[in-house]
C-alpha cells in the first residue's frame, strides 16, 4: 500500500482556531499546530495534504501551513454533520487512493526513531490493508475516544485484527463488547488520531449516512463495518498523542515538546522556578 | 463398587449421581472414618470448585448422618473451645483443623461429630458463595466498577437529555422506569439457585412470565408493579425516596451509600452502586460524594432516584425487590449512558448487562434470589436456561454453568395469544398473608442436590420432565392440563424434595377450594420458595370471578384461624393480572409531563408546606408548583390531595396509642408496677444486667463423671417394671411448657409455639400440642391408665391455646387435658446501650460474610441510636400490647401450678398421683418412659433431671459440678464463654417431681393447697432465693406492606433448673438418648430431624386414633 496523501480534518466549528495556535516544536521554532502536523505527515512520506475546514477558515489555514501550503489543498464542510461527514468531504480531494488521516486538533510524538507517521504507514506497505494507531488507555478516559476489541496478530509489532470498534463507549459496554486478549486489566485500545484509510472507508461513511441522514456521522460507526468486511488492523504505536482541544491541552502538548527537545533544560528551569514561587 | 471420592469425579451419571446415604447405608465404622479421610485429604487436593464443595457436603453426611447412628461411636466428648471460636469467625478450615486434631488426641465422639458436620457444612456453603460472588464480580461489564477508586477515574457521564433547563422556573426532565415482576409458571424446584445453575445447567429450566399487576377490587386497572424515578438535581447529593415505605434520605458522604442496614433505602443504595454511578470500587477511598457526583453530573449536581412499588406486599413471592432493583439499576444506567435508549424497553444485550448487575446489587445489599428472578425485565413468557460454561467465559473451569442462564422468548408462534388469554382467564394469584424466610429451604435443597438424595435426585428428574409438559398444555391452551400439571408437581416431586414448602393453611385452602369448587377447580400452584405467601388457583374461566371473589373470604376466615399458630404478616390479598409484553421500559418525561409519582409527592409536600417559602429550595419550589398546577387538571393528582391535609395533621387524625391496650393486658394478668419499677432502677443503674448474670469469675467448675447420672440406656431395664406399676396406678401426670411464643422458633412472629402445625405425621400437619397429647394417648393406653396432660400458659398463649383444645380435643379438653394459666407478667423494656454493647462485644457471635457483616453492624448502629433517642430501660410500648409484654421464665410454671389450683384439681381427679413429669414444648422424644418413672422413684429424690451429651448446636449451659456440688447452670451464668465448652451434658430440661416433697420444698403439704394466702407467701419466698437474670429478646415490629423490623429487647426471667441450686433439697440426674431429649428450637433443624431418624422415633411414641 503506497501513501502519497493525507487527509486531515479541521472543521470542528467548536475547536477550528486550535490548529492555527502557534507552539514551539522540539527545534526551538514557533510553528502552528496544523504545520506540526503537516511536518509528521511529511516527514513520513506524505506529498499531498488535504485539510477539512470550516466554511471561510481557508485563508488563515493557508498561513498556518508553513512550508507546506502548496502541497496542501482545502476542503470545506459547509455544516458541522459530525466527523465522519467532515473525511466524506474530502472524497473528491482524495479521489481511489489510500490516504493517511491525522485530526489537527492532535500532536503526536513517538518514542522510536520512525516517527508516528511512519510507523503506520509502513506496517500498511507490509500488511496492504488500512490500519489505525491506536494506545492502550486507562478506561477512566474511554469516554473521550473512539476503542477498538480484536485479537494480537503475533509477531515482531503489536499489531492487532480489530473485531470491533466502538465510539466513546461506556466500560460497561466495552468490557462486553472491546476484548483484547492480553491487555491489561481496564486498559483498552483507544484511537490515537492517525489511520491509513482507503476508499472503502467512504463507502462506509455512505452507507452510514443513508441509515439516519439527520443524525451526525461518526467515524467509528463505519470502522466497525469496516472491520466486519475485510482485514482492518490496529498498530499499538511507539509514542503520545496529546489533545490540544483538552483541559490544558495546548499547554500539556507543549511542554511535552518542550521536554522531548533541545531546549529541554531551560524549560525545566522555568517549571522548577514556577514551583519554588508557588508552593501551593 | 465406587469409592466416594469416585462418586464424586465420575463422568458417568450412573455413578456421579449415586446417593451417599445408600452408599453409608451397610458400612462398619470404620470403614465411614476412613472415607472421611480419604475425603478430607482429598477436598484439599482438588482443584475443581463444586468437587471440592460437594466432597464438603459428603463429610458434613458422614459427621451428621452415618457416623452417629454407629452404636460403636462413644456419645459424650467435648467441642475445643477455640474450634467454636474459628467457626463464630467464619475460619471454618481452621475449626475442622482443630476438631480433627481433637478426634485423633481423644478419639471421635458423637459430640466431635457433629461440630465436624457443622464445621464442613458451613465451609461448603462459603465456599460456594465465595464463588458466585467473584463470578458476579468478573462478568464483563461489572469488573471496571471494582477498579475504580477515585472521582476523577469515573468514565460515566449523564445524558444532556436529563440536564436542568437553563431557565430554573422550568421543570427538570426525569426518566421513569416500569418493570414487571415475575411469576414461575412451572416451579423449577428450586434449579434456580445459583449454585444449582452453575453445577447442573441442563436441569436449570423455568417457565417465567412477566406480568402487570393490581389488587383486586382495589385497582381499577394492572399496571408495571414496580416503577423507578431518576431526575438530575442542581445540589451535590444523593435524594433516595421509597414511596411504598414511605422514607426519604438525602445523602452527602460517600461512605453513607454504602452503609444498607442504616435506613429501609438499602435496595436503592445497592442500586446506585451497581449502576456504576457510584461504584463499588470506592469504597472506603475517603473520596468525595460531591466530587465523583460532578464527574457525572456536572460540579454542584447530584440525583434523585425514587422507587415506587404499586402496593404489592412483602413475601409475594413474585421476585418484587429483585425487579425493582432491576427497574432502578436500569434507569441508572440509561441516565448514565450505559444503556443507549432513553425511551421504550431494553435491548437484550441490555437486559442481561442489568440482570447481571441485579445479582451484583443482591449480594452488595447482602440479600439473594434466584437468578429467573429478574425476569420481569424480560417481556411476556420465556424459557429461561441454564447455559454451560464456554471458553472465554468467567466460569470456564470453575463451574459447568454460566452464572447468568439463557432466555429464549416465547412469542406468539410458540404460545399463541389465545393461550395466553386463556391462561388469564382461569389464573387468579393471591398472596396467602404468610412471610416466612425461605433462607433454610434453599440450603437444604443445595445439600440435597449435591448429596444426590435417591428420593429427591429422582423428584428433580420429574420437575424437569413436568417443565415439558407445562409448556406443551400451555402451548396448546390446555389450562386444566395445566392446573393437574402444577397441583401434581406440588404434591409430588415438591414436597419429596422439601415437606416443608406445605403447611396446614395452604392444604386448608386447597381442601376448600376443592370442595367449594369442585371440577370447576383446575389446579393450584406454589409461587417461589415456598407456599403460605404468593400462590396461584386455577379456576374453570365460567367461574374464576367468583373464585376470585370466594378465596378472598375463604383465606380471610383460615386466617383468622389460624394466626395464632402459623406467622402471618398481613391479611391476604387477591390479584388481578396481565401478561407484561414489554418488561423493563422508560420513558424520558418532559415539560409539564415531567411529574413523579402521585404518592411522592404525597410524602414530600406536607414537608415542604412547614417550610417558610425562603427555606425552599429551587427544586422544592419548583415541585410546589408543578404538583400545584397539575393537580388542577390531572385527576391522580386531585384525588391525593384529602391524603396531603390528613398527613399535614397527623396528630389529630392519627390512631389511637397502642398503650390503652397494653394498659388493659397489665392490669388483667396483674402486672406488679412497683416491681418493675425496681427492676428499671437496677438496670439504669447497672446493679442488674446481662454482665450481672454471671457467677463469679473465681467459681470453681467442673464437668460431671459419668458416675455422677444415672444412664437409662445402660440400666433403665432395671426399673421399668416398677415404673410400669406405677403408671398402671395411675401416679404420674405430665406438664407440657407451653407458655412461649417460639422467638427462635418463627423468628419473633408472635405465634404460639405449642400451636405450629411443624410436621406431617400420618399424613396431616400436627402441632407440637397433637404430637404431646398423642404420646399421652399411646402410654395411656398401653399402661392402662389415662395419663393427665397439663401445658402451661401465658397471657400470649393461654386463649388461643383453649381455643385449639376446645376444638380439636373437645373429648379430653377438662377431663385428661388441662390448661394451667400463668399468674405472672413482665413489661418488655427498651435496653440499655451497655447491655447491646455486652451482647455484641462481650459474648461470643457468629462472624457473618463480608456483606452482612457490614449489614449487621450498620443495623446495630441504627438500634444503639433507637435505644438512646427512645430512653435507655424505659417502657417499650411502640409495638402490638402483646409484643410489649414478656413472660418472666419457666421457673414460675411449676409453682403456678399450686398458685392456680391446677394441682389441686389433679389430685382431686387423680389421688394416686404422685409424680410430675414436665418438658419443654419442643422436646418431643419426652414421653412417660415407665423406666424413667421406677428410677426417679427408686431415687428418693424430690427433683430429677434428664441430661442429654452435648452437640455442638447444644447452647445455654449444662451440667456442672459447681463448688463441688452438682447442678444445671444456665450458659447466662457460667462467668466466661469458654467454661460450656468444658461441660459434656447439656440440659433437656425435662423435670420429674415429686408432688409431695416439692411442696415440702415449699413449706406446704396438700392439704395446703386450699388456702391461698399460704401459698403466695410460700412460693414469693422461694422466688426470692432464685437468681434473676436480664436477657434480650429479639421482636417483630410490622408496619407498611408487610415490612417487618426486629429490636432487641430487655426482659427478666427465672428458670427452673436453678431449683438444683437449692440446699436440702434431693436432686437425682439422668443420662437419656439423644431421641428423647433434644429440642427443636429453629425450623431449619426440620431437615435433619426428618433426616435422622428422629422424626421416625416420634411418630413410634404416637397414637393417632
Amino acid at each position: 500500500m503506497n501513501v502519497r496523501q493525507a487527509l486531515i480534518t479541521a472543521a470542528n466549528p467548536r475547536q477550528r482556531s486550535l490548529p492555527l495556535q502557534i507552539l514551539i516544536d522540539r527545534d526551538g521554532v514557533p510553528r502552528s499546530a496544523l504545520e506540526i502536523v503537516l511536518q509528521e505527515a511529511a516527514g513520513a512520506g506524505i506529498e499531498r495534504f488535504c485539510v477539512v475546514v470550516c466554511p471561510g477558515d481557508e485563508n488563515a489555514y493557508t498561513a498556518a501551513c508553513g512550508p507546506y501550503r502548496a502541497q496542501t489543498e482545502f476542503a470545506v464542510q459547509a455544516e458541522p454533520r459530525g466527523y465522519g461527514d467532515a473525511i466524506l468531504c474530502g472524497r473528491a480531494q482524495i479521489g481511489a487512493d489510500p490516504f493517511l488521516h491525522l485530526v489537527g486538533d492532535h500532536i503526536h510524538l513517538s518514542d522510536a526513531t520512525a516517527s508516528c507517521a511512519r510507523q503506520l504507514l509502513d506496517v500498511a506497505a507490509t500488511e496492504k490493508t488500512s490500519v489505525s494507531a491506536v494506545q492502550p488507555t486507562h478506561e477512566s478516559q474511554l469516554t473521550s475516544f473512539g476503542a477498538v476489541g480484536g485479537k494480537l496478530l503475533g509477531g515482531d509489532l503489536p499489531l492487532y485484527e480489530i473485531e470491533a470498534v466502538l465510539e466513546k463507549p461506556t466500560p460497561t459496554l466495552a468490557e462486553q463488547e472491546l476484548l483484547v486478549p492480553g491487555m491489561r486489566a481496564g486498559y483498552y485500545l483507544c484511537f490515537f488520531g492517525l489511520h491509513v484509510l482507503d476508499q472503502q472507508i467512504f463507502e462506509s461513511l455512505e452507507a452510514e449516512r443513508s441509515k439516519a441522514p439527520d443524525q451526525l456521522l461518526g467515524l467509528s460507526a463505519a470502522l466497525h463495518q469496516l472491520a466486519g468486511q475485510r482485514r482492518y488492523l490496529a498498530l499499538n504505536i511507539a509514542g503520545r498523542r496529546y489533545d490540544i482541544g483538552g483541559h490544558y491541552g495546548l499547554l500539556h502538548a507543549q511542554l511535552a515538546l518542550s521536554l522531548g527537545g533541545k531546549d529541554r533544560d531551560q524549560v525545566m528551569t522555568q517549571i522548577i522556578e514556577l514551583l519554588g514561587q508557588n508552593p501551593r | 463398587m465406587a469409592t466416594l471420592i469416585d462418586i464424586i469425579r465420575s463422568q458417568e451419571a450412573a455413578i456421579r449421581d449415586q446417593s451417599v446415604d445408600q452408599w453409608c447405608q451397610d458400612r462398619s465404622i470404620a470403614e465411614l472414618q476412613t472415607a472421611a479421610a480419604e475425603l478430607e485429604s482429598y477436598r484439599h487436593e482438588e482443584t475443581n470448585l463444586y468437587q471440592r464443595v460437594r466432597a464438603l457436603f459428603f463429610l458434613h453426611t458422614l459427621h451428621r448422618y452415618h457416623l452417629p447412628q454407629r452404636p460403636e461411636l462413644p456419645s459424650a466428648g467435648r467441642v475445643p473451645y477455640p474450634a467454636f471460636q474459628h467457626m463464630l469467625d467464619r475460619r471454618f478450615e481452621e475449626a475442622i483443623g482443630t476438631l480433627r486434631k481433637a478426634e485423633q488426641d481423644h478419639g471421635a465422639n458423637d459430640t466431635l461429630c457433629s461440630a465436624l458436620a457443622a464445621a464442613y457444612h458451613a465451609l461448603a456453603f462459603q465456599t460456594l458463595a465465595n464463588q458466585v460472588r467473584r463470578t458476579v464480580r468478573s462478568t464483563r461489564g461489572n469488573a471496571w466498577m471494582f477498579r475504580l477508586g477515585h472521582p476523577q477515574d469515573q468514565p460515566l457521564k449523564v445524558r444532556p437529555e436529563l440536564l436542568p433547563p437553563a431557565d430554573a422556573t422550568q421543570p427538570t426532565p426525569s426518566l421513569v422506569e416500569r418493570t414487571a415482576v415475575r411469576m414461575d409458571l412451572t416451579h423449577c424446584a428450586w434449579s434456580d439457585i445459583f449454585f444449582l445453575g452453575m453445577d447442573y445447567p441442563e436441569g436449570a429450566r423455568v417457565l417465567n412470565v412477566s406480568i402487570n399487576l393490581g389488587v383486586h377490587e382495589r385497582d381499577t386497572a394492572t399496571r408495571p408493579p414496580v416503577e423507578a424515578y431518576f431526575r438530575v438535581i442542581s445540589e451535590p447529593v444523593l435524594r433516595l425516596a421509597s414511596v411504598d415505605l414511605e422514607t426519604s434520605v438525602t445523602i452527602s458522604d460517600l461512605e453513607e451509600v454504602f452503609d444498607f442496614g442504616r435506613d429501609y433505602l438499602g435496595l436503592l443504595k445497592a442500586a446506585i452502586i451497581a449502576a456504576g454511578i457510584v461504584p463499588p470500587g470506592i469504597e472506603r477511598s475517603g473520596a468525595s460524594l460531591p466530587d465523583l457526583l460532578g464527574r457525572i453530573f456536572g460540579k454542584g449536581r447530584g440525583f434523585e432516584l425514587i422507587s415506587n412499588v404499586n402496593g404489592i406486599p412483602k413475601g409475594s413471592r413474585l421476585a418484587v425487590s429483585t425487579n425493582l432493583l432491576g427497574a432502578l439499576i436500569a434507569v441508572g444506567m440509561r441516565a448514565t449512558g450505559q444503556v443507549a435508549h432513553l425511551n421504550g424497553p431494553l435491548t437484550e444485550a441490555d437486559r442481561r448487562i442489568v440482570a447481571a448487575r441485579a445479582i451484583l446489587g443482591e449480594w452488595l445489599g447482602g440479600s439473594g434470589g434466584g437468578w429467573q428472578d429478574s425476569g420481569g425485565i424480560w417481556p411476556g413468557i420465556k424459557l429461561i436456561e441454564g447455559a454451560p460454561s464456554q471458553p472465554g467465559d468467567a466460569e470456564h473451569g470453575v463451574s459447568r454453568g454460566r452464572l447468568l442462564p439463557q432466555h429464549t422468548l416465547l412469542g406468539p408462534d410458540r404460545i399463541s395469544p389465545a393461550a395466553r388469554k386463556k391462561l388469564q382467564d382461569s389464573l387468579v394469584l393471591v398472596h396467602g398473608g404468610m412471610a416466612q424466610n425461605v433462607g433454610p429451604i434453599l440450603e437444604m435443597v443445595t445439600e440435597k442436590y449435591l448429596l444426590r438424595c435417591a428420593a429427591e435426585w429422582t423428584a428433580r428428574g420429574t420437575t424437569v420432565a413436568t417443565l415439558e409438559a407445562i409448556l406443551e398444555h400451555l402451548a396448546a391452551g390446555d389450562i386444566k392440563a395445566l392446573g393437574a400439571a402444577l397441583t401434581a408437581n406440588f404434591t409430588g416431586p415438591l414436597q419429596q424434595i422439601i415437606p416443608w414448602v406445605s403447611n396446614r393453611y395452604t392444604e386448608r385452602l386447597i381442601a376448600e377450594v376443592r370442595a367449594e369448587f369442585g371440577d370447576a377447580f383446575w389446579g393450584f400452584w406454589m409461587l417461589g420458595g415456598m407456599s403460605g405467601g404468593g400462590m396461584g388457583f386455577i379456576f374453570d374461566p365460567a367461574r374464576k370471578a367468583e373464585g376470585q371473589a370466594r378465596l378472598r373470604q375463604i383465606m380471610l376466615r383460615a386466617k383468622r384461624e389460624l394466626e395464632a399458630s402459623l406467622p402471618f404478616a398481613m391479611d391476604p390479598v387477591v390479584y388481578d393480572f396481565t401478561i407484561n409484553e414489554d418488561g423493563s421500559s422508560a420513558q424520558l418525561l418532559t415539560d409539564q409531563a415531567a411529574l413523579l409519582p402521585p404518592a411522592y409527592y404525597r410524602q414530600i409536600i406536607p414537608q415542604l408546606l412547614r417550610k417558610a417559602p425562603r427555606e425552599l429550595t429551587s427544586r422544592e419550589q419548583q415541585d410546589l408548583t408543578q404538583f400545584t398546577r397539575t393537580a388542577k387538571t390531572d385527576p391522580k393528582l386531585a384525588a391525593s390531595l384529602p391524603q396531603l391535609l390528613d398527613d399535614l395533621l397527623p396528630n389529630v387524625l392519627g390512631t389511637s396509642a397502642p398503650g390503652q391496650d397494653l394498659d388493659g393486658l397489665l392490669t388483667a394478668n396483674g402486672f406488679d408496677r412497683a416491681q418493675h419499677e425496681e427492676i428499671r432502677h437496677h438496670l439504669k443503674e447497672g446493679h442488674i444486667g446481662l454482665a450481672m448474670n454471671r457467677l463469679s469469675p473465681t467459681t470453681d467448675i467442673a464437668d460431671l463423671e459419668p458416675s455422677d447420672l444415672f444412664d437409662l440406656a445402660q440400666n433403665g431395664a432395671d426399673h421399668r417394671a416398677a415404673g410400669e406399676a406405677a403408671l398402671a396406678r395411675g401416679e404420674l401426670a405430665v406438664v407440657t411448657y407451653a407458655a412461649g411464643v417460639g422467638s427462635r422458633w418463627t423468628q419473633g412472629a408472635g405465634c404460639v409455639k405449642g400451636l405450629h402445625p411443624f410436621a406431617k405425621f400420618e399424613g396431616r400437619h400436627r402441632s407440637f400440642i397433637d404430637v404431646h397429647l398423642a404420646k399421652t394417648r399411646q402410654a395411656s393406653r398401653r399402661w392402662g391408665h389415662a395419663i393427665p396432660h397439663v401445658f402451661t400458659t401465658s397471657y400470649l398463649t393461654h386463649q388461643p391455646t383453649e381455643a385449639y383444645l376446645r376444638r380439636e380435643f373437645p373429648d379430653d379438653f377438662g377431663r385428661t387435658v388441662h390448661l394451667s394459666p400463668g399468674r405472672s407478667i413482665g413489661l418488655r423494656l427498651v435496653p440499655t446501650v451497655r447491655d447491646l454493647q455486652f451482647a455484641w462485644k462481650e459474648t461470643a457471635q457468629q462472624k457473618l460474610d463480608e456483606q452482612q457483616e457490614k449489614m449487621r453492624d450498620s443495623v446495630r448502629g441504627a438500634l444503639t441510636n433507637w435505644a438512646r433517642s427512645a430512653g435507655e430501660a424505659s417502657d417499650y410500648t411502640d409495638n402490638l400490647p402483646g409484643q410489649c409484654l414478656h413472660p418472666v421464665g419457666h421457673w414460675f410454671e411449676i409453682p403456678n401450678l399450686i398458685k392456680n389450683g391446677t394441682l389441686r384439681e389433679l389430685l382431686q381427679l387423680q389421688p394416686n398421683l404422685r409424680t410430675l413429669m414436665v418438658h419443654n414444648i419442643d422436646t418431643l422424644g419426652a414421653t412417660a418412659d415407665p423406666a424413667m418413672l421406677g428410677w426417679f422413684n427408686a431415687s428418693d429424690a424430690a427433683l430429677g433431671w434428664e441430661a442429654i451429651t452435648k452437640r455442638i448446636e447444644d447452647h445455654g449451659g449444662g451440667f456442672a459440678r459447681i463448688n463441688g456440688r452438682v447442678r444445671i447452670i444456665e450458659g447466662l451464668a457460667l462467668p466466661r464463654e469458654e467454661d460450656e465448652f468444658r461441660l459434656s451434658y447439656y440440659n433437656a430440661n425435662t423435670c420429674w417431681v415429686d408432688i409431695d416433697q416439692l411442696l415440702h420444698t415449699f413449706g406446704l403439704t396438700r392439704a395446703d393447697l386450699d388456702h391461698q394466702e399460704g401459698i403466695n407467701e410460700a412460693i414469693r419466698s422461694v422466688a426470692a432465693r432464685m437468681p434473676t437474670y436480664v436477657t434480650l429478646k429479639e421482636v417483630k415490629k410490622r408496619w407498611g406492606h408487610g415490612q417487618e423490623d426486629v429490636f432487641p429487647v430487655a426482659q427478666f426471667e427465672k428458670l427452673w433448673g436453678d431449683m438444683t441450686t437449692l440446699t436440702g433439697v434431693p436432686h437425682a440426674f439422668a443420662l437419656v438418648p439423644r431421641h428423647r431429649g433434644q429440642q427443636l428450637k429453629d425450623q431449619a433443624q426440620l431437615d435433619g430431624w426428618q433426616r435422622d431418624g428422629s422424626a421416625a422415633h416420634v411418630a413410634g411414641l404416637c397414637d393417632w386414633r
